[in-house]
């Protein structure tokens, strides 16, 4: 008995456990890739239609991302600007940030003199000549506060009772604050973030869905070579191994292909955005998907894929019987 | 090798497939299992193969009852039966040679192994010239041949073939009944399930006829 069973083993795994993981793995591997383009059409469609379900979720975050840099030019927290009468000198402009400074709502001053405001001002627009004809150097200096902020929540009371607290002050004239616009900027952001969120989910759910069918379609194909795989002695792991694979590819090549779309949806937006923004003086460029966002989109729709297809064949497998 | 106790088996359907079936098989032995079609025969070659379950009495495999197996060594379990049926359930897809090697690639064997124990089990059913045809363009017997090859390849202990000459001539017959006498002779322990009399009277083996004797 003793020695019949050993002899057996040695038939059956002549070799050791990890080498064999890898000699199934390798053919599991090569066999699902093979298989992909068996039916190359229904193929291209799968990825596809994954690949636009995952197109829309990261084109919008991708979206969000460039209107929050709008925002975040002093790390998000808008600025005050005040305008000084006319007749300040430098000096008293220097004085007054100072102790502008000191106050415990301002995180930092920057002075523009009336010199440095009209250097700028030349160099971004074709006016200079005209400006030049006016003569005297009309601009007032002025003052940019950037505000300390506690909590974005009270971001609005803070700024409002900053501002009143700045008009006070004899030399200022004029005090614009361009939180208005920050404000509903941000929370427009927030909201459309959570769009985002809630259309990403229903579509992963759908890339699940999609992959899942797929593979379940692939196994009823393939119904007589599991059940013959299992009577020859096949494990559970060995059927699901590469229609697990199937699914992996079927996921990453539908992200890759997602991130294609959403690059070249991206460039043709490119040439618009630019001439936009040069009309806003031309400090904005379009944010393209970075390497982490990159890998993110290819784990998740890589994973998504696995998902599904684990889901597809287990569900197949818990029928236990063979029929022959 | 192969015991049988008290053994029924009725399928969900209510139909009566065994009945109080004893039986016993030395190890090495080889035997034909006779009886109408009906007897049950290929349902006991299913139940040693864990293709279905009985519904009463033990069955057990090399000193060990089935019934206590754990399921996750099923798998495990079958790798050392060969089974051939009727319908040697080829896969359409893939080439002789691919058929053959299925179950030396679900133990993970290497390629160059998997090469040379394919090849030489092609040989010996005759058909090494025909390993990168597929199943369709060969005839019944050399197809029958094909899982016959497939089924020995993993060197199983106990083979079990259901019907395996029933669509070929005469003459293939007795030629597949040679083969699996060889395999006989190798060791391994051989019952093959057949209504042809003629042909197994011919092979001077024990015969069990199969009777269903509902009490």
């Amino acid at each position: 008995m003793t020695t019949d069973k050993k002899q057996s083993r040695t038939n059956h795994q002549p070799q050791n456990f990890f080498d064999s993981w890898r000699n199934q793995v390798s053919a599991a591997i090569r066999f699902s890739l093979r298989r992909l383009w068996y039916n190359p059409i229904s193929t291209w469609i799968t990825l596809f239609a994954i690949a636009l379900a995952l197109s829309l979720p990261a084109g919008m975050h991708l979206f969000l991302k460039n209107l929050q840099t709008l925002t975040d030019n002093n790390r998000q927290i808008p600025t005050i600007s005040l305008f000084l009468h006319q007749e300040t000198t430098i000096q008293q402009a220097r004085d007054r940030a100072e102790l502008i400074t000191e106050l415990s709502e301002v995180e930092q001053v920057d002075v523009i003199t009336k010199d440095d405001a009209i250097d700028e001002f030349a160099s971004i627009t074709e006016f200079v000549e005209s400006i030049k004809t006016l003569g005297d150097n009309l601009l007032p200096h002025v003052l940019v506060v950037t505000p300390k902020l506690n909590s974005p929540l009270t971001m609005g009371q803070d700024i409002k009772s900053l501002t009143d607290k700045l008009q006070n002050y004899v030399e200022v004239d004029t005090v614009q604050a361009d939180i208005e616009w920050v404000m509903r900027l941000q929370r427009i952001i927030a909201i459309a973030d959570r769009i985002t969120w809630v259309i990403g989910i229903l579509l992963a759910l759908t890339v699940l869905l999609v992959i899942g069918n797929t593979i379940r379609l692939d196994i009823e194909n393939r119904k007589q070579e599991i059940d013959v795989a299992r009577f020859i002695g096949a494990t559970h792991a060995y059927i699901r191994r590469p229609f697990v694979l199937g699914g992996l590819w079927l996921g990453l090549f539908g992200g890759i292909i997602s991130l294609v779309v959403v690059h070249l949806a991206m460039l043709s937006l490119v040439p618009k955005v630019n001439a936009l923004s040069n009309t806003y003086g031309g400090q904005f460029t379009l944010t393209g998907l970075n390497f982490s966002m990159t890998f993110v989109i290819l784990v998740i729709s890589g994973l998504l894929g696995i998902i599904g297809a684990w889901l597809a064949v287990s569900q197949h497998l818990r029928q236990q019987k063979i029929i022959l | 090798m192969i015991e049988f106790h008290k053994v029924s088996k009725r399928y969900p359907t209510g139909q009566l497939a065994l009945y109080n079936v004893n039986l016993t098989l030395q190890r090495g032995e080889m035997a034909f299992l006779a009886g109408h079609s009906g007897a049950g025969k290929s349902t006991l070659l299913k139940l040693i193969a864990i293709l279905e379950h009985p519904t009463q009495g033990d069955i057990i495999i090399n000193g060990k009852a089935v019934s206590t197996l754990n399921p996750r060594r099923i798998p495990a379990y079958r790798r050392k039966i060969g089974m051939i049926f009727q319908n040697p359930h080829l896969l359409p897809d893939r080439s002789i040679f691919d058929n053959v090697a299925l179950p030396l690639r679900i133990v993970g064997m290497a390629k160059h192994d998997i090469r040379r124990r394919v090849q030489a089990a092609l040989d010996k059913v005759s058909l090494l010239h025909k390993q990168k045809q597929y199943p369709m363009m060969l005839s019944a017997g050399e197809q029958q041949r094909v899982g016959i090859a497939r089924a020995v390849i993993n060197k199983p202990s106990i083979i079990l073939a259901d019907e395996p000459t029933g669509n070929l001539d005469p003459e293939l017959a007795q030629d597949i009944m040679y083969t699996f006498q060889q395999f006989n002779e190798l060791g391994a322990t051989v019952l093959i399930a057949s209504h042809d009399h003629h042909l197994i009277e011919q092979m001077q083996k024990r015969i069990i006829v199969l009777q269903k004797t509902e009490i």
